[in-house]
């Protein structure tokens, strides 16, 4: 319990330095959200609007301080304000449209890579030596090794437009309301397919490799042979016995995924014009939209921390060890 | 082997999977018009046609809304809309607008010139509405009766006539009761455009249906408008290639591989020069720019013809010394033009000159300014505006080719608006401020009253160029209605511009205008140029001219 609380304040810090380093941020930017409005317009707002666009976003020229006592205020709150480049709907609005969808896209990504990854690298491990050994770890990470976005592409290119296989964007038809029912659940795993496998694709090796290599050092450990020379079924030896051991580098770096499903998409999202965060957060920047950033990085950083969090859980379930030295 | 046998029972499904999915793609409806103006990945509510702080979902301004006249930029005409006809009265201070009968607003009420009146009010009470700055010549607006109104200027200004006339009207009987018109996000927008019934509104995709009591009899004549969310220009040039998209306002490379070649038939496009002029800028707070000798030679060494071939793949053509784009070519003096020569490409001309203004070339071929140091000068552009980026390496080149130590910075455009705007440049690329008229353009290119003083931010006329002639012509201007008298002064302007050079002009954009006419037929075209063919013209009205004039091939089920 104990280790759990001492944890829980490390977030504690970790989540203020965090917020005060988001406020800080876009302030060091040059410009604000009224001249990069302005600019986007390219001579067709009048420049006498420029003053009346600063009045509207309520550009203050406060002391520091004074403004970071206020953005505190509001986040404890809940309050991440209006968003200038969708002015005037709030944050949180804004964050809400793209944030299921991300969550949906890139999070299944990550526990499916993750999941089959883990999966395939016990195989190997097992098997280790035998011709799927010999070439699939090895093709994986070949493939690993081209970017996300790359895969992305030439799954598009491939599967979308030449073979017309897949819809070729978009989270669901633009014909289908969204409803609970087996058609859009259907059209929208359809729509998924693509860029969560090329995403997949991309990241298997990793886990596979980082599973293989743990497992083949855990097989060669006297308590596993031990299990073995007990009669044990290989089964219960693979997955009760070395597995568990094996996996706790994985799941430290399965939290990492996790925390980074927010804002490491984004590329993907673009290449299939997925209505998720990523291209909210280029937007934002585009636009100099504080507000619109700091909700977003507020987002991914709460992410970060509430995976890490889940990953002390885990750990401390699955390795008594932690366990005995916390209590 | 297990493991292999697994690995072929997945991949079976994959395929299972996918050829399931696989279907040939959905045609899409009839009677609805595709179209991809803006950019997004999810799409937010909002059909507030009076906010400037952001753009509201494309036509909001000239779909949704109407202004009181429409500007057709193609033949540099007023055309009446809202309003009949306007006239001037006691000494052109007055402005009377009588406004169109029979109009009814989507909810079946009645339209008014009382609604014309309470929309100007009601930005004079919300200055975060005044995008126009109208308020800041008016002296009152009032509702004479139910079809007139009058606008009393507060000193005689008869350029504000166009921002007025531009003015989006909203109705009296639902804004009157909105507390906060700034942040209204007017979720099921009452209007008398032609397209006003949200029917769809979902993150990636909206539809507007249209009018039910339409003032035109018989327009639209489609059902609706479709506006998918695409992120980026790259996306959607690709649902332009692939037909899913009928009518499309982007930047395409090589247009006629990338997209006509694909469906001669049906892949249109038509780029007409009435974007803005993009200007080279010479900081005159400066030497040696501040002198007239030296603007002029740095025009002379630019090969415009290459600029405009490597920059724009030939879309645009190089502008003439008076910087009109053909928006205003009505305006356009080809006389006064035509004695412009320090926009002609000659290096050896532009040497002459930069040797009589006193600036040498010294052994080692540079050349010096009038302190005896090396003439070094940075051209400033945003980095990632590829066009920009390429017209300054031409520019460089050129200026290098005259013995001047020349280089491209690039800079993210906050910080490199920030240094244009505080004057803290040599030279810099930047877009001008277009108008029905010449007066705005010329306004912010060298009247003195934009003039700010270095270090301090200044909204326009960022070279910093005063003309004491050109202040006389513009306060001429202010107060002429007479067109033919108009016509003199923009010449007598134009006159002023091309002997004092303030600024460079460089080539004229293009209006970005794709369109599939497979679907859909009465598109503006170089055969039938009734108005800009492209969806970005929203500020003035002119997509309305579009809109009603577009017809479906195959009418709706």
């Amino acid at each position: 319990m104990n280790h759990l609380l001492r944890r829980l304040g490390f977030y504690a810090i970790a989540a203020w330095v965090a917020i005060t380093i988001n406020f800080l941020l876009p302030r060091l930017m040059p410009g604000d959200p009224a001249t990069a409005m302005f600019g986007r317009m390219l001579g067709q707002l009048s420049p006498e609007t420029l003053q009346s666009l600063r009045e509207t976003f309520g550009l203050t020229s406060d002391p520091l301080w004074k403004q970071y006592l206020g953005y505190l205020q509001h986040v404890l709150r809940g309050d991440l304000g209006i968003s200038a480049a969708y002015f005037p709907t709030p944050v949180t609005q804004v964050i809400g449209t793209g944030l299921v969808w991300t969550v949906l896209l890139a999070g299944s990504a990550v526990v499916i890579s993750f999941a089959l990854g883990t999966l395939l690298g016990i195989a190997t491990a097992w098997w280790r030596r035998g011709t799927v050994d010999a070439w699939l770890p090895p093709a994986l990470t070949f493939i690993g090794s081209f970017p996300y976005f790359w895969l992305s592409m030439v799954a598009l290119y491939v599967a979308g437009f030449s073979l017309g296989w897949f819809p070729l964007g978009h989270a669901y038809s633009d014909e289908l309301q969204p409803a609970w029912t087996f058609e859009f659940l259907w059209d929208v795993i359809a729509h998924a397919a693509l860029p969560v496998g090329s995403l997949v694709l991309a990241t298997l090796g990793g886990w596979v490799l980082s599973m293989r290599n743990t497992m083949i050092t855990v097989l060669g450990s006297d308590y596993v042979n031990l299990a073995r020379a007990k009669g044990l079924p290989p089964a219960r030896v693979v997955l009760r016995y070395a597995a568990r051991d094996a996996l706790l580098p994985s799941i430290t770096s399965f939290g990492m995924a996790l925390g980074f499903v927010l804002g490491g998409s984004l590329l993907t999202e673009i290449v299939f014009s997925y209505p998720g965060q990523g291209y909210l957060l280029v937007q934002a920047v585009r636009s100099q939209d504080y507000p619109l950033m700091q909700g977003i990085f507020l987002c991914i950083t709460l992410a970060v921390l509430a995976a890490n969090w889940c990953v002390d859980l885990v750990v401390l379930w699955l390795d008594p060890r932690i366990r005995d030295s916390a209590s | 082997m297990r493991g292999n046998r697994c690995f072929l029972v997945v991949m079976l499904l994959t395929v299972a999977f996918a050829s399931s999915c696989s279907r040939a793609r959905k045609p899409l409806p009839e009677g609805v018009l595709v179209v991809s103006q803006e950019a997004a990945s999810a799409w937010v509510r909002n059909f507030n046609p009076l906010t400037t702080a952001a753009a509201p979902r494309w036509p909001t301004q000239a779909g949704i809304y109407e202004p009181l006249f429409v500007f057709n930029s193609l033949t540099g005409s007023k055309v009446p809309w809202l309003a009949t006809r306007y006239e001037w009265l006691e000494g052109n201070q007055l402005l009377r607008i009588h406004t169109r009968t029979g109009v009814l607003w989507s909810d079946g009420k009645k339209f008014s010139a009382r609604d014309v009146a309470f929309t100007f009010q009601l930005v004079k009470r919300f200055p975060g509405l005044d995008r126009r700055s109208v308020w800041s010549f008016l002296q009152s607006v009032i509702a004479v009766d139910d079809t007139t109104v009058d606008i009393r200027f507060r000193r005689l200004f008869i350029p504000g006539f166009d921002e007025v006339a531009a003015q989006s009207i909203v109705p009296e009987h639902i804004w009157k009761s909105i507390p906060n018109p700034v942040t209204f996000t007017n979720d099921q927008p009452v209007a008398t455009g032609p397209f006003t019934e949200v029917r769809v509104f979902q993150n990636q995709v909206y539809e507007i249906g249209r009018n039910p009591h339409y003032w035109q009899p018989g327009r639209p004549r489609f059902d609706a408008i479709r506006c998918p969310a695409l992120p980026g220009n790259d996306r959607a040039n690709m649902a332009l290639a692939f037909d899913e998209i009928d009518w499309a306002g982007n930047f395409v490379p090589a247009i006629d591989r990338v997209f006509v070649k694909r469906n001669p038939a049906a892949h249109r496009y038509w780029f007409p020069l009435t974007g803005t002029c993009v200007f080279l800028y010479a900081n005159n707070m400066r030497a040696p720019y501040s002198d007239v000798r030296v603007r002029k030679a740095i025009s002379m060494a630019i090969d415009r013809q290459l600029l405009v071939d490597v920059a724009l793949y030939r879309y645009s053509r190089p502008s003439d010394a008076t910087g009109l784009s053909d928006a205003l070519s009505t305006w356009r003096d080809s006389s006064v033009a035509a004695t412009g020569d320090w926009v002609k490409h000659d290096t050896k001309k532009a040497a002459a000159l930069l040797d009589e203004a006193g600036l040498r070339l010294d052994a080692q071929g540079r050349r010096l300014l009038a302190n005896g140091q090396p003439w070094r000068c940075q051209i400033l552009v945003v980095s990632g505006w590829s066009d920009w980026v390429r017209a300054c390496q031409v520019m460089a080149r050129d200026l290098q080719a005259l013995g001047i130590d020349a280089t491209v910075r690039t800079y993210d455009f906050s910080a490199w608006f920030q240094q244009v705007q505080k004057g803290d440049f040599d030279l810099s690329l930047g877009w001008t401020f277009e108008g029905p008229t010449p007066y705005t353009f010329y306004r912010w290119l060298m009247a003195s009253e934009t003039v700010k003083p270095l270090g301090q931010l200044a909204v326009g006329n960022w070279h910093r160029y005063a003309s004491p002639a050109a202040d006389r012509l513009l306060a001429e201007f202010e107060g002429e209605t007479d067109p033919v008298e108009q016509h003199r002064l923009c010449s007598e302007l134009q006159r002023v511009f091309v002997k004092e050079a303030p600024a460079i002009p460089l080539y004229p954009n293009p209006s970005w205008a794709e369109y599939n006419v497979g679907r859909f037929t009465g598109f503006p075209t170089p055969e039938d140029p009734y108005a800009d063919p492209s969806p970005n013209k929203i500020d003035r009205g002119e997509v309305l001219l579009v809109l009603t004039n577009l017809a479906p091939r195959k009418p709706a089920p």
